[in-house]
């Protein structure tokens, strides 16, 4: 393969074709961060996937935040007509998806390695450029460490993930059948451990298959990738490899569409590297963040837990925010700070039965509208079941007695924060559109507090709402 | 907690209202960190600063070059302006405690953390 010159605006072929997976109801989110970071075009989505074309690099493409998992796309169509269809028809038509256009394949796996060399050359570059002495390291060893490294990253990644990975799969889920080919036990070879990424035929593979609506009925999902996996071998004599393949190939079945994928990294996105203490789920902390229109602020973190104080530390020192985020052991339902002095509030409300609801939800805000200036920003996550009881129009006045709630996500972007923002005056909706209608009507204002936007989105076993309001006046206590 | 932080946090204690303002600082650890200077951000928050309280908490930690007041023109001036990022943002209490100055009532600051939390008999109804 001819060197590519790695200069500053080098990226892989123009307009390559991804889609990424995203918890429902953060697609939205996605949809404005693709266009915002990458300029993406063709930006779509449909239930969990957002489709999209960028020429960005690896280093962009790493920093989306609302995205479960990014994936090259290999092919999209319309799902396999499944009524009344044999399942010989079906593994038909599932090796045509290999043998009829094996071009896109092999564009796409060619894609996938320029991402990965670039990437790899941009090391290379800092690393000669660190010490300009050293050995000259060849490309071949950088992408094989790369690789390697990626996969060593994997296992190390793995734990920490594992909670991540199964709330990714039950979002996804929802009579989804999933496996990783585990039939294929009979016909892989050892694991190889040298990488020679040039040449085609060495590359090791596995696939993973998820079969979902009708289809899902007929066949399993083991079967599709047993007869993906052996398509794939006789038509570009890969080598299938379940424990460290270099590439991996993504399968989704569904009613609305057959898509496949290879995803780029072997971490999910959403697994965020500077987390140490998982608190709320990283994209729907991102996507309340993205809402609050935070400009220069100074952040202070609130929490009535050591435990949760302690582990905010912890990712504070993880991500080298120490010096920008103040923590305080306070509660939220008094909070020691003089009225009209706060520009920015997100909280996550805590959910649970043990949380009693009525009172402490209405102090909880009581407390946050008084600390709140005018024209100020407050993004909750909301449980339905507050949702419902702050809907019910219950009287909002009257001090009630309080429990501590905990509020705080430990991951160094909620805040409380006194510092400067631009003042808002008028209260239309936010620029971003796509809010949910139908959840911002069922939105009653909370006292001096007007509803702005609000999103559904699912934590996995349960739907919340990201609810934004903005303070429209001083109520006069 | 950094004195930016000590400028915003007054204490709850029943009946206090606004005398519960500023705490009284005491340290036993303070550690100075070095923290990027944002002149705009600094700017931006010397109109928000309560400057008695301020003075006040500088003085017991024995810092000294504290501006006292705003000065004509402090918007351009960048010799200020890198004090105040000075004193608000890079000297950090580590252990010490903060004194309610109506009531009394100790909030104690534990590896940079104050703990303002009340028991129930001490929150305003």
């Amino acid at each position: 393969m001819a060197v590519v010159s790695a200069g500053p605006r080098s990226g892989p072929a123009p307009g390559a074709h991804f889609f990424c997976t995203a918890g429902r109801g953060l697609e939205p989110f996605l949809m404005r961060e693709v266009r915002e970071r990458l300029a993406a075009t063709q930006v779509e989505y449909i239930s969990g996937k957002v489709f999209f074309t960028t020429c960005s690099d690896l280093n962009m493409l790493k920093q989306l935040k609302s995205a479960e998992r990014l994936f090259l796309l290999i092919k999209k169509q319309l799902p396999f007509p499944v009524s009344s269809v044999s399942k010989g028809k079906i593994f038909n038509e599932l090796q045509r998806l290999i043998n009829d256009d094996p071009e896109s394949w092999l564009n796409a796996i060619s894609i996938w390695k320029n991402l990965l060399e670039l990437d790899a050359k941009k090391e290379k570059l800092s690393h000669k450029n660190a010490n300009p002495l050293k050995r000259k390291v060849g490309e071949d060893d950088i992408t094989a460490k790369k690789l390697k490294t990626e996969q060593i990253q994997d296992i190390q990644e793995t734990k920490e993930c594992q909670l991540e990975k199964q709330i990714e799969e039950k979002i996804l889920e929802q009579g989804n059948f999933i496996t990783e080919g585990e039939k294929f036990q009979e016909l892989q070879n050892d694991v190889t451990e040298a990488v020679d990424t040039r040449n085609q035929t060495n590359l090791t593979f596995r696939v993973s298959c998820r079969c979902s609506g009708a289809i899902a009925k007929t066949i399993t999902a083991q079967e599709v990738g047993r007869v993906i996996g052996i398509t794939l071998m006789k038509q570009f004599g890969w080598k299938a490899d379940l424990r460290n393949p270099n590439l991996e190939i993504f399968i989704h079945l569904s009613d609305i569409y057959s898509v496949l994928g290879i995803p780029v990294f072997r971490v999910p996105l959403a697994c965020r590297a500077y987390i140490k203490t998982a608190g709320l789920r990283s994209t729907i902390a991102w996507a309340m963040a993205s809402l609050a229109e935070i400009k220069d602020v100074y952040y202070v973190g609130a929490d009535v837990s050591d435990s949760q104080l302690s582990g905010a530390y912890d990712n504070l020192r993880a991500a080298g925010l120490e010096d920008k985020i103040e923590l305080l052991k306070v509660s939220v339902t008094e909070l020691p700070l003089p009225s009209e002095s706060i520009d920015i509030i997100i909280s996550d409300i805590p959910f649970g039965k043990k949380f009693k609801l009525g009172k402490d939800i209405k102090r909880t805000l009581q407390e946050m509208e008084r600390v709140l200036r005018v024209g100020g920003t407050i993004v909750l996550l909301l449980s339905e079941d507050h949702h419902k009881h702050l809907k019910g129009g219950e009287a909002r006045s009257g001090p009630l007695n309080s429990l501590g709630g905990h509020t705080e996500e430990p991951g160094g972007e909620e805040c409380l924060t006194p510092a400067e923002k631009a003042a808002v005056s008028e209260l239309v909706p936010s620029s971003f559109t796509a809010g949910n209608q139908e959840c911002l009507d069922g939105m009653p204002p909370l006292g001096s507090l007007v509803p702005v936007d609000c999103y559904r989105v699912s934590l996995g076993k349960t739907d919340a709402l990201i609810s934004k309001y903005k303070k429209a006046y001083s109520p006069g206590r | 907690m950094r004195l930016l932080t000590h400028n915003l946090l007054s204490s709850h204690v029943r009946g206090v209202g606004p005398r519960g303002f500023p705490l009284r600082l005491q340290a036993t650890e303070v550690r100075i960190n070095p923290v990027e200077f944002n002149p705009d951000f600094i700017v931006r928050m010397i109109p928000k600063v309560e400057w008695a309280a301020l003075l006040e908490a500088a003085d017991t930690l024995h810092l000294i070059q504290v501006p006292k007041e705003p000065i004509q023109g402090y918007e351009h001036n960048e010799e200020f302006l890198r004090k105040m990022h000075h004193v608000l943002l890079e000297v950090e209490v580590l252990e010490g405690t903060l004194q309610c100055p109506e009531s009394g009532r100790l909030f104690p600051i534990s590896r940079g953390i104050p703990n303002m939390l009340l028991s129930d008999e001490e929150t305003e109804t």
